[in-house]
């Protein structure tokens, strides 16, 4: 029994290695490319031949006209944080007014949630384009922060189902005591609920770093300065560029993926408690 | 919420229309002096009976509406019939140094605010009908002598009975602007010339009726679009099909091999696999795309072990290198299996959740009855799973259908179709519904049709849904936890 | 909503007038009236616009960056009379037109492009023609207004003829590249490749068009050839194609996809690449000492050697109609173009002038790429014209004949159906 275990043991962990070994190789890939002193892209061997840090250096401290890092990861970030203050709390309010609270015409909105998210979203791109140079908000961060988080409640579903699993007899209670809906909301309900609002915060915060789609048509001035990192970067692989800024794109998609990752890591434990509705006490 | 006792939610809505208008009438003909000016002015109602602020604020929004349409509104709504006729025309003043313009109908602005400005005229009249309601049933009780709210009061209201007015109105004007009016506007453009030989502002375009919807569905010498649908419809849907499969299967065994009892540092391995989807997709994949190319690494890897020389013999590759993302068979395959990569960390990380999860008694039974480790999955774990992931799947599958990402970044510039009846209507075999919608929007300019297409990913989607919510998962699990 | 306002009660008096508009035809004759004079016109006019800051936006390659804020800051010492708010963006030559026509309104005032962007441009109404035509015309090369003109109005201002292919060699491995069998055999005698990108219609026509074949686009924006058939030389097209699949089928021979050449030649697995300018520098580290470039070599079709056509391609400032500042924008737009700066633009980035002073220099003439592709051009360069429905159907069959024909279609029926595709009308 012991030594078939210790051969299960030794085949577990084999597999599990092999199949690291496949899902950090394209990752490997990117970070010694990132040290490499070979400014393309080197598709005849995998180590670079030699290693410099001189694509961070360029990358944060040096800006040319192609890579302005530091002013994107600024752009972002401030985009990122308004987006995830402005769609969090849309998510938490649409979701504890759809949980927690019963209507006239509730059903009927959740009904045209789920439809509205059935169509593909670059369909409206265009008119969401001319709606905002209506106000004149394209080429603005402020435009960028609207249209990130502006249809956010959408997501709501998720956040509702961690307040559907929150015992009404909580909340009952708080009546009782005179607390009015808003009271009960803020003081009982919301404390409640720290996973969710982890989940959601990261979650929102993630989108600015990974559109590289809304941005280019909504920053179209041509002013690289204003861009975000995901178009500054996914610019950068431009044919006439990838000759000379592939292993800097590297680096700054390694630069990026730092933050994220951590995020992501901190983020792993709530993000199965909101996928599966709350029901997972794990 | 009194439901009709049908239950036919068509019915009941339209029965709830109904009401609405009589319930108007009603207050429009037993209403006094005030709830008759509210008419007029829509604050009468509640100035009348000392709802000062009330009344001031719904009169200020009246004027704010009527203000907006006669001066904006009303010249775009009066040109939604034709989406204008006068062309662009442009003159070069060399004294001035500038274009002297026309006064030129751009079609696109005409029909976005023409839409927006119908809508909030429609919404405008309800609200008034409403408010005309909302006066009456105040008059009412007046009448009776029961107590009328002051503004603060009001305002209590609306923070406790009516909290799900101010937590909605928000989110849902925000919905309202980014989502629903662009999205009847792109619908509307479904039913238009809209392409890149009309475009504003250098041309008009106007309705065609179901012109395109027909071109969607003809394929002849000159037009292929029916001959493409179909194609990316049927590669859209294995996909979708593949995609949600092969990665839930995959993190399922991902994840039961991660937390298998022999397994040692659990943290490092979930962490591995975590590393990988860090970082954004649009890096991952772009690398991934350099790494399969025809001259990439890869295939200098392959070549070196002679795996793409066992191909040749094979007869399933007819060129020096192995066409990982150029050909149609290869490169569905190198798609999907690239999906894996990137999907199956998502699905470990909640099928651990998930299992976690299972009572362990339920194991324990089952083995002391003799089951092995095989049958416990399948009687156990699978179904526990199903059950609980199973409105995750169905909306994993839709995703699926609009997975952009994926396919764009793999083949966007690299993969060349050799068909070229497909190449003549801008598609590719290993476009998605999506992919193929974004290459017509994006340098083809072709937005009717993009439009058509879009509608139709919704229809693939609404079928599905509908389906699936009615025919696989019964019911509503949502008071099931409290 | 105000300027448009503005504009129609400014303009509603000149409507009448041009409505017209069939005044483009003799618009020459008056603009050069008004602008022989230009430089002190615009000394004239300046009093009048003095008050006012022109606000302009550029947009420039991205390799062009700091060389365009020279010029500007030139342009706007020249005119010391206007105060000007310059700007300059990022648009790459390759992709503007995609950028411009989401929302021309919002493009650059000035903008460079490449010259097989012109006839979109010109049908969105984006590009303002020409007043100085006189000028621009006599101080380029006629190749390149030839290209900047369509339905005989002269539209952009050249900047650069270097814009097309040619091929460069190794001139230790290719002993005779004068034709492709020459080349292909030393290539494969020294285990060297030869490369071309055959999935895209720019690069593959140049086999037809080398054959005496023509594109031509018609009025709908699709695109009439007559690859199908007989050219006027006398070549069946089958042939042609014939000959495409036997160059794709040498074991030297390697098909890169459109876009990669730089990459591929790095690797140093090349001896030839067919390829342009801008690859230079990367074509001349890998070659070295053997670094040579010259016109396209022949290739051998029914029994004859055939030479090698190509898309004779330019770059251009354009100058965005809808400008609310247009006719310092032209001015600008001149400036960024005239003999001076072309000089400046070869001695910083190497960009072969279009202009006929600055080409006439000996750098320019002993720089080895632009000898070449000047060569290339002046021998069989071939301006370019085709529809929007040309590049997917005309990559589609360059694909179909990098991988050898995979299907066995019968080649006419190749042609026939590039040729059915590509007469699509644009959409």
């Amino acid at each position: 029994m012991k030594a078939k275990n210790r051969a299960t043991a030794v085949l577990i962990h084999f597999i599990l290695a092999v199949l690291a070994v496949i899902w950090l190789i394209p990752i490997v890939w990117l970070l010694v490319t990132s040290f490499s002193a070979y400014k393309g892209m080197n598709t005849s061997r995998f180590f670079p031949e030699t290693w410099t840090l001189w694509n961070y250096k360029m990358m944060l401290f040096e800006p040319d006209t192609v890579a302005q890092f530091g002013a994107w990861f600024k752009n972002t970030l401030v985009i990122a944080i308004f987006t995830c203050l402005i769609s969090t709390s849309f998510v938490l309010m649409t979701s504890y007014a759809i949980s927690c609270m019963r209507f006239k015409g509730r059903k009927a909105l959740m009904n045209i949630a789920v439809m509205l998210q059935l169509f593909p979203g670059f369909l409206s791109m265009i008119a969401i384009y001319f709606i905002l140079k209506s106000v004149n908000l394209t080429n603005s961060h402020l435009g960028m922060i609207l249209v990130y988080s502006g249809g956010s409640a959408l997501g709501y579903l998720v956040a509702k189902g961690f307040f559907d699993t929150i015992p009404t007899s909580l909340r009952e209670a708080a009546y009782l005591e005179g607390a009015s809906e808003a009271k009960t909301f803020i003081t009982i309900v919301l404390p409640l609920s720290k996973p969710i609002i982890v989940y959601t915060v990261i979650s929102s915060f993630l989108v600015p770093w990974t559109d590289f789609i809304f941005a280019k048509i909504m920053l179209n001035s041509g002013v690289s300065e204003n861009w975000t990192v995901a178009i500054g970067l996914y610019n950068m692989l431009n044919r006439n560029l990838l000759p000379n800024y592939f292993s800097r794109f590297c680096a700054g998609g390694i630069l990026v993926g730092i933050p994220i990752g951590i995020l992501f890591i901190i983020m792993q434990k709530f993000y199965v408690e909101g996928i599966t509705g709350g029901s997972v006490k794990g | 919420m009194s439901k009709p006792a049908s239950g036919n939610p068509v019915a009941g809505f339209f029965r709830a229309i109904g009401n609405f208008f009589k319930e108007f009438g009603s207050a429009v003909a037993k209403g006094d002096w005030g709830v008759k000016a509210s008419l007029l002015i829509s604050g009468m109602g509640w100035l009348k009976r000392g709802q000062i602020i009330k009344g001031i604020l719904v009169t200020l929004l009246e004027i704010g509406v009527i203000a907006y349409e006669l001066m904006i509104g009303f010249p775009y709504i009066a040109k939604l019939g034709t989406l204008g006729t006068v062309e662009q025309a442009m003159v070069y003043n060399p004294n001035t140094m500038k274009n002297e313009v026309n006064d030129y109908d751009h079609s696109l602005l005409i029909l976005l605010f023409g839409v927006i400005s119908l809508v909030t005229l429609l919404v405008a009249i309800v609200l008034w009908m409403a408010n005309i309601k909302a006066a009456y049933e105040l008059q009412k009780r007046a009448e009776a002598g029961k107590h009328i709210n002051n503004f603060k009061e009001d305002i209590s209201v609306m923070m406790n009975g009516k909290f799900h007015i101010t937590l909605l109105f928000l989110p849902i004007m925000g919905i309202i602007i980014f989502n629903i009016m662009p999205l009847i506007v792109m619908i509307a453009i479904a039913f238009t010339s809209y392409d890149q030989n009309h475009m504003p502002p250098a041309a008009l375009f106007t309705w065609v009726g179901f012109d395109n919807f027909k071109s969607l569905f003809t394929s002849n010498l000159t037009t292929t679009f029916g001959y493409s649908f179909w194609k990316v419809l049927g590669w859209t849907l294995i996909w979708a099909c593949l995609a949600t499969f092969t990665t839930y299967i995959g993190g399922i065994l991902l994840s039961l091999l991660i937390n298998h009892k022999l397994t040692r540092v659990k943290k490092f391995w979930r962490t591995a696999f975590v590393v990988a989807i860090a970082i954004p997709q649009f890096v991952t994949l772009l690398v991934m795309r350099s790494f399969f190319a025809n001259t990439g690494l890869m295939n200098k890897f392959c070549e070196a072990i002679g795996f793409t020389g066992l191909m040749q013999k094979l007869g399933w590759v007819s060129t020096n290198y192995i066409p990982f993302l150029t050909d149609p068979t290869w490169a569905k395959i190198t798609i999907i299996l690239i999906n894996i990569w990137v999907g199956v960390p998502y699905l470990m990380l909640i099928a651990t959740g998930v299992l976690m999860n299972i009572p362990e008694e339920l194991k324990e039974s089952a083995r002391i009855d003799g089951a092995n480790s095989a049958q416990i999955f399948r009687h156990i774990t699978m179904p526990y799973m199903l059950f609980i992931t199973g409105p995750y799947l169905v909306t994993q599958f839709t995703a699926n259908i609009n997975n952009f990402n994926v396919i764009y970044l793999l083949t966007n510039g690299v993969y060349v179709t050799t068909d070229q009846k497909l190449a003549a209507s801008n598609a590719k075999e290993v476009d998605l519904l999506v992919t193929w919608l974004y290459n017509l929007t994006s340098g083809q300019y072709n937005y009717k049709m993009a439009a058509v297409i879009g509608i139709m990913v919704f229809i693939v989607c609404a079928l599905f849904t509908l389906i699936a919510f009615n025919y696989l998962i019964k019911g509503d699990k949502e008071e099931a936890f409290r | 909503m105000k300027k448009k306002v503005l504009c129609g009660f400014l303009a509603v008096a000149m409507t009448a007038a041009m409505v017209g508009c069939g005044s483009k035809a003799d618009a020459p004759a008056d603009d050069a009236a008004a602008t022989t004079d230009d430089a002190a016109a615009t000394e004239d006019e300046a009093p009048a616009a003095s008050g006012e800051t022109v606000a302009l936006t550029v947009w420039a390659a991205e390799e062009d960056q700091d060389l365009t804020a020279d010029l500007v800051e030139k342009f706007k010492a020249a005119n010391p009379d206007q105060t000007f708010d310059i700007q300059i963006g990022v648009e790459s030559e390759s992709k503007a037109k995609d950028d411009i026509l989401v929302d021309p309104t919002a493009a650059a005032d000035v903008f460079a492009f490449a010259s097989d962007q012109i006839v979109d441009l010109v049908n969105a109404k984006v590009l303002q023609p020409v007043q100085d035509t006189d000028t621009v015309t006599s101080e380029n090369i006629p190749g390149s207004i030839e290209a900047a003109t369509v339905d005989g109005t002269l539209y952009a201002y050249p900047f650069a003829a270097d814009n097309g292919y040619f091929m460069y060699y190794d001139s230790s491995v290719i002993t005779d590249p004068s034709n492709w069998d020459a080349i292909l055999a030393d290539a494969a005698a020294a285990g060297k490749k030869v490369g071309m990108t055959l999935a895209s219609g720019w690069y593959n026509a140049g086999f037809f068009y080398g054959a005496g074949f023509t594109t031509q686009l018609n009025e709908d924006g699709s695109t009439t050839m007559d690859w199908n058939g007989t050219s006027a030389d006398g070549i069946k097209g089958v042939d042609v194609v014939q000959a495409m699949l036997d160059i794709a089928a040498n074991p030297a021979f390697q098909a890169i996809a459109d876009g990669d050449l730089s990459n591929q030649i790095a690797t140093g697995e090349y001896a030839a690449i067919v390829d342009g300018t801008w690859d230079a520098g990367a074509v001349q580290t890998a070659f070295g000492d053997g670094y040579a470039a010259g016109a396209l070599p022949s290739f051998t079709c029914a029994g004859q050697q055939v030479p090698m056509g190509s898309a004779a391609g330019y770059k251009f400032v354009g100058v965005n109609a809808n400008s609310a500042q247009v006719g310092w924008a032209m001015e600008l737009a001149k400036y960024l173009t005239n003999a001076d700066s072309q000089i400046t633009r070869f001695a910083e980035r190497q960009i072969g002038p279009s202009n006929v002073t600055a080409a006439e220099s000996d750098d320019v003439k002993s720089n080895i790429a632009i000898a070449a592709v000047t060569a290339q051009n002046g021998a069989n360069g071939v301006v370019q014209l085709v529809g929007g429905n040309y590049w997917d159907p005309s990559a589609t069959f360059g694909e179909t004949i990098a991988q050898g024909n995979p299907d066995g279609t019968d080649l006419q029926e190749l042609l026939d159906n590039l040729v059915a595709a590509v007469a699509q009308p644009a959409q």
